[in-house]
């Protein structure tokens, strides 16, 4: 397995170069990059920008592991304003079309986010509608997209068997789930959705999570790797049960107070560890 | 020319008048259903998956032309739409202006006020407090409202719905038939498969 972090950790004042310095000095095999969570890399970011956003992650020894987004929070594929579906169905194609132009084969989408005025039902059904054509250009290009488990963020989705037929529903092999082990708090155990959806795993988030504690508007219920309640050795045991020999990708929170460099060297080494499987 | 009980009618500018010819309504059989595709003037794609899907297997006493989701409305599907008023069959017109944006909306305003003298107000978002549409007429229920409504004001007609206490739908005698007019569209929580949405058609149906 190779380990990844995001570029939305890196300090936004430090810019894209150094931040892919500190990436290659912690220990990281590749990098994440989000589109429009970061000034490098937006919706107007033009091909021939993109290109040399990868000759920078290359020269630095890096490779990109994937391409995800946080855009489809504000503009979800599951918005029931038709030009909002529109434009999100473009930022999924703008995931595609830039992770073949960074020589990587998986986007994150967060697919449906239910709210009080949209619900459940009318999500379930336009994300699986969105998810077909979008399914059918990713295989196109060469491209996994990972839908996000986002749990209790998006209200959608909440149990692993709910996601399988969900995938199912959507019946494409080009569409997996991006399985982040932290996002599943209270509802459930990162092992047990490992162990259910196995080879449609695309990617897998690393984080932990303190349970028990809920999550309430802004207070967060993340931390840094073994720190949290997460199951490692089982989470580490149930990778090896369904043979995951991809991508980890650290995503946590920039929480340092201090030494804000810190926190990569921490978490590479964490996920070292995780990876040694001496837990 | 044979009708089915259910017909997809395309009312893409200019292809009614060859697709259809005059006077359908009337010379339909008693069961006929017809869903008028107004294309790019249907605002909302899913709801017409929605009538679709709920229509299926539906049958009525007399001619029913649905239209889901209409802004514009062209000529040959008003005519079509007046045709079957005068025939003594059911129009049920749902407004898809609530996220047309200004311009299609005053389309929208146009079509219906001089095809079918029926006055509207300017779409406005429904209040988050409670999520449903109140329905009175076929029967009393509460259904999922869809974010934006399209209020009426007071004009002839029975009024059929509210939503925060204002009119957004209602029914009124035309010629022989009924027209129906729905300002919260129906459509996308028939497509989402909402209960209480499709025995609201199926009722309408059976009258």
């Amino acid at each position: 397995m190779k380990k990844s972090i995001g570029d939305n950790m890196i300090p936004k004042e430090w810019g894209f170069e150094r931040g892919l310095e500190l990436v290659r000095r912690a220990g990281f095999d590749g990098i994440e990059l989000w589109l429009g969570d970061v000034p490098w890399f937006q919706m107007t970011t033009t091909d021939a920008q993109v290109r040399e956003l990868r000759r920078k992650v290359e020269s630095a020894g890096l490779v990109v592991s994937n391409v995800s987004t946080g855009l489809h929070w504000a503009t979800p594929l599951s918005a029931r304003d038709p030009g909002v579906r529109a434009q999100a169905a473009r930022i999924v194609e703008r995931q595609i079309e830039t992770a073949g132009l960074l020589g990587t084969d998986a986007i994150l989408v967060v697919a449906g986010l239910v709210t009080e005025e949209v619900p459940y039902n009318e999500v379930y059904q336009r994300c699986v509608d969105a998810l077909k054509p979008l399914g059918e250009k990713a295989a196109r290009a060469g491209v996994k997209l990972g839908c996000e488990n986002c749990n209790s963020e998006h209200r959608f989705l909440i149990s692993p068997r709910e996601f399988w037929q969900f995938l199912n529903d959507v019946n494409s092999p080009a569409v997996g789930i991006h399985l982040d082990v932290g996002n599943i708090h209270d509802t459930g155990f990162a092992e047990q959705w490992i162990e259910i959806h196995g080879p449609r795993i695309t990617r897998i988030h690393l984080k932990d999570v303190l349970k028990h504690r809920g999550r309430s508007g802004d207070q967060s219920v993340y931390t840094n790797l073994f720190l949290g309640d997460n199951n490692w050795p089982a989470i580490r045991a149930a990778m090896t049960k369904v043979g995951y020999d991809g991508w980890l990708i650290a995503e946590m929170e920039a929480r340092y107070r201090y030494a804000r460099d810190q926190q990569f060297f921490d978490t590479a080494q964490a996920m070292d560890r995780l990876i040694s499987g001496k837990l | 020319m044979v009708m089915g009980r259910r017909e997809f009618l395309s009312c893409a500018a200019g292809a009614l008048a060859v697709a259809v010819p005059n006077r359908r309504c009337a010379s339909h059989s008693a069961a006929a259903v017809v869903l008028l595709d107004l294309a790019e003037h249907c605002s909302l794609r899913e709801s017409m998956a929605g009538y679709a899907l709920a229509s299926a297997g539906l049958a009525s006493h007399r001619p029913v032309v649905i239209v889901p989701a209409a802004v514009a409305i062209p000529p040959a599907a008003m005519h079509q739409i007046t045709e079957c008023l005068r025939a003594g069959g059911t129009v049920l017109l749902e407004s898809g202006a609530g996220f047309a944006g200004e311009s299609r909306f005053r389309a929208h305003r146009d079509a219906v006020q001089n095809g079918l003298q029926l006055r509207i107000e300017r779409p406005r978002r429904k209040s988050r407090d409670i999520p449903y549409i109140d329905y009175v007429w076929p029967y009393a229920t509460k259904i999922r409202d869809f974010s934006r409504v399209v209020p009426l004001p007071a004009q002839p007609g029975e009024i059929i719905a509210r939503a925060d206490g204002h009119p957004v739908a209602l029914t009124r005698r035309v010629e022989r038939g009924t027209l129906i007019y729905l300002g919260s569209p129906l459509g996308p929580a028939l497509w989402a498969g909402d209960a209480e949405a499709r025995q609201w058609l199926a009722r309408l149906f059976s009258l």
